[in-house]
């Protein structure tokens, strides 16, 4: 509870207001802090990175930089990471003055071609370095876009999650189950962008507006402690009606919660609802009480209310939360040592043995840290590779081998990597 | 008496293990003395992920059994599956050595030596060669021995898996102090008890969808010529049931049994359904379009692959599978199933009636797999399409586990 001090504290300077800039990295990225609409926050600040100069020239946002003139003469990545990555380590420089001195930095990218899914960690990298809060919203590409792209991503998702403090991955196949019943996929990608909107949205509103219950970047701090780890995101909104109730149930059915990761794991969590002057505090009480039953976190759940008097007679609630990475990614190695082990038989038993170990007692951290540190330590990069979107999507078999068949995981549902389209809301 | 044996057919299979235990008398009597089945743990994909857990429910089920039937196992018979099983087709040749052309015993001998003797890496283990038809200087010819010609070839199907996931399997039957007779794999077994003679010579396609696994096996004029393992099975279109209707895997489970359809109708986006259906907290209604669309994708994903695998191995030859496909295993039970896999496969499919010459209870698709391991302890050696052992094989793997 050292964060209200804080708050006070920064209160008593106002020209000290908390300074956030949203910055999208590479073409998607751009193009969805383009569209944000941030007007009734203030003084959020929006910046986009890319290589393409042409599609930079074209972007309303004031505030851009192109990097790797000397490596793409402006032309873009044409989808190649080598081109990405080598353009943002030319102008390392002129990211960190774009950067500047920030209290939040929130990076916009979508993964999968050469710009975002390169630079983005790039520029994550240059941020962290200052004192600032760094997270990033990432889009993953449809599986229909290929293999190659789908890898990219999942290398790019290893890379960026290292370096941030949070990183909210939002995996395109899943966001297309939102839309509506006739979403074309130029439709989806705007699907993406609203979800990143919705996101981005929340998250300022939180900081910079007042409400019942005020959050500041202090309570943002204490969810997302470390780098590293993993971040769940999700809205519900509703309005009319019994608005409570079905916001709730929005949320709930947030597809973002529903693929495969359990909630239960999540460590730390925040919830910021948005509401209208009607929104009053028995209200809220009402939902901080479904949500943290829900939401079971093991360690504190922050809440935040936000009033917005635009906003009558409609609640949006959004949810982020941080799980550590250790316990599940050393889970992962042993199944994966297993599977690679050759044949002496006592090997398997002590690996099956100690995998048992990592899971059953995850509830007494601190004693099995240590243990944990040692496995991870062996093959730290692996685990940030093995643990990716795409594990999580594959839900009950993530322990398991790989089900690669052609390019694909068959352990993914069929329905998202084929887009179709699944309905199961009941219009009253 | 000493004539008779007590074999236990045991099927770790993902959803459950099955066993059955049969006493075969002399060399030709066999009686179904006992069955039991239990919930599998500790299996995923077919798989063993914790060796502990499916010791546990492998041992549950096979001493239920023992105590269902009043004796005790004498051998084991163990399917296989998993995608770790992998096969490929080798001809063996040999230029007949005699001075008049005429095929010896030891040509045969050599041709099908010549056949096997493809080496695996040393993580492979074989689990069968199966003999595909001989032939002549080209012409295919049944019985080669006597004949005349210059160049006598034979084909083999060999299929072979991880030694380190076949040697689980073993490990889990070892622990309760039984031996091993032999290892089928589960498609074969299958295929050979719910196809008739007629069927295997018309060329038929088997396919066994299980909680984990899809396992095919493909006959051509007679002869296995193609087997394979989908690592995919019902316990997929529960996960996807799960994950796109954000609900539990249990109550996906019941979902999927009580309103489950393999195929998708427009009329199923008027119609609801309820979770529970007991107006409980928590019971939610979906439209039933939600589910039979969740449940195609992933079904009709199956058959394509299956198909995919026929086609890649030039065998899919709809008139070389004249008596079409036939399905079995837990997830066969799906309404509608035989309608996607006709769809998908371009081939006429039914679900399996088990086979006619076992009591009501085994006939149903659970129990086939367990049936074909039976079929082959009774069978052995005499049988010429009986996948042979390559030799050996149980006492090398028996050495790597230090049994």
């Amino acid at each position: 509870m050292s964060t209200h001090i804080d708050s006070l504290s920064s209160n008593e300077g106002l020209s000290t207001a908390l300074k956030i800039k949203i910055v999208g990295v590479g073409g998607a990225g751009s193009n969805a802090v383009n569209g944000l609409k941030l007007d009734d926050l203030g003084d959020v600040r929006i910046a986009a990175i890319n290589t393409d100069a042409q599609a930079l020239a074209n972007s309303a946002i004031s505030e851009k930089l192109l990097i790797g003139r000397s490596v793409t003469r402006g032309l873009g990545a044409g989808g190649e990471v080598e081109i990405g990555r080598a353009a943002a380590e030319a102008d390392r420089e002129a990211i960190a003055a774009l950067i500047g001195d920030m209290d939040l930095i929130i990076l916009v990218a979508g993964f999968g071609g050469g710009t975002g899914s390169a630079a983005a960690s790039i520029v994550a990298e240059v941020a962290a370095k200052t004192d600032a809060l760094v997270l990033a919203f990432v889009t993953l590409p449809f599986s229909f876009e290929g293999a190659r792209r789908k890898r990219i991503a999942t290398e790019g998702v290893g890379e960026l999650r290292k370096v941030v403090h949070g990183l909210i991955p939002l995996p395109n196949d899943v966001l297309l189950q939102e839309g509506e019943e006739d979403t074309s996929v130029l439709n989806a990608f705007a699907v993406a962008d609203r979800w990143i909107g919705c996101g981005v949205h929340s998250l300022c509103a939180m900081l910079l507006k007042t409400g019942l219950i005020n959050q500041d970047l202090g309570s943002l701090r204490t969810v997302f402690q470390n780098p590293g780890g993993k971040t769940i995101f999700g809205t519900g909104f509703a309005s009319g009606g019994d608005y409570v109730k079905d916001a709730l149930d929005d949320l709930l059915l947030c597809p973002l919660f529903h693929m495969g990761d359990r909630p239960a794991q999540l460590d730390r969590i925040l919830v910021n609802v948005i509401g209208g002057a009607d929104l009053g505090i028995a209200k809220v009480n009402e939902v901080m009480a479904l949500v943290s039953k829900r939401f079971d976190s093991r360690e504190d759940i922050v809440f935040g209310a936000v009033i917005d008097e635009s906003r009558n007679d409609s609640l949006e609630i959004c949810v982020l939360g941080k799980a550590e990475m250790e316990r599940k990614a050393s889970a992962n190695e042993a199944q994966a040592a297993q599977a690679r082990a050759p044949s002496p038989s006592h090997q398997l038993e002590e690996l099956g043995l100690s995998s048992e170990i990592a899971q059953d007692d995850s509830p007494e951290r601190t004693v099995h840290k240590s243990k944990l540190r040692k496995k991870k330590m062996r093959s730290d990069d692996q685990d940030e590779f093995t643990f990716t979107e795409v594990e999580a999507q594959r839900g009950y078999f993530h322990k398991t081998d790989r089900n690669e068949y052609k390019d694909e995981d068959l352990d993914v549902p069929t329905y998202l990597r084929r887009g179709i389209k699944i309905k199961i809301k009941i219009k009253a | 008496m000493s004539q008779s044996r007590v074999v236990g057919a045991v099927e770790i299979g993902t959803s459950k293990v099955t066993v059955i235990l049969g006493e075969i008398i002399g060399d030709s009597g066999l009686n179904i003395i006992g069955h039991s089945s239990c919930f599998s743990k500790g299996i995923k994909k077919g798989v063993i992920t914790d060796l502990k857990d499916a010791s546990d429910c492998v041992h549950a089920a096979i001493l239920t059994a023992e105590k269902n039937a009043n004796t005790r196992i004498d051998e084991v018979y163990l399917a296989q599956t998993g995608s770790h099983l992998q096969g490929n087709f080798n001809v063996g040749t040999t230029t007949v050595g005699s001075s008049d052309s005429v095929v010896r015993a030891a040509d045969i001998e050599q041709a099908k030596e010549d056949a096997k003797r493809r080496k695996l890496r040393d993580s492979r283990t074989y689990i069968h060669h199966i003999q595909n038809p001989f032939s002549m200087d080209g012409q295919q010819v049944d019985h080669p021995l006597s004949k005349t010609g210059a160049r006598l070839q034979v084909g083999y199907w060999s299929v072979h898996g991880d030694s380190q996931t076949v040697c689980d399997s073993l490990r889990v039957i070892g622990g309760i102090d039984l031996a091993v007779s032999d290892m089928i794999i589960s498609s074969i077994a299958s295929g050979a008890v719910l196809l008739e003679e007629s069927e295997k010579g018309n060329g038929a396609l088997v396919v066994d969808i299980g909680g984990g696994t899809t396992d095919f096996v493909l006959y051509r004029k007679g002869y296995i010529v193609l087997t394979g393992v989908v690592p995919v099975g019902g316990d997929h279109i529960t996960n996807d049931l799960s994950i796109g209707l954000r609900m539990g895997r249990k109550g996906a489970e019941e979902i999927k049994r009580k309103n489950g359809r393999a195929y998708y109708k427009t009329e199923d986006r008027e119609e609801k359904v309820w979770l529970f259906g007991d107006l409980t907290i928590g019971d939610r209604e979906y439209p039933l379009a939600a589910i039979t669309q969740i449940i195609e994708a992933r079904v009709s994903e199956i058959f394509d692959i299956i198909k995919e695998q026929l086609v890649e191995a030039k065998l899919y030859v709809p008139e070389d599978i004249a008596s079409g496909v036939v399905l079995t295993g837990g997830t066969s039970r799906l309404v509608g199933i035989d309608e996607v896999a006709s769809r998908s496969l371009g081939l006429a499919a039914r679900q399996s009636e088990g086979p006619q010459d076992v009591a009501a209870a085994l006939r149903v698709p659970e129990y086939s797999t367990a049936l074909g391991l039976l079929h082959y302890a009774l069978t052995g050696q005499e049988d010429t399409q009986q996948p042979s052992k390559p030799v050996g094989i149980l006492g090398r793997l028996s050495r790597i586990l230090n049994l």
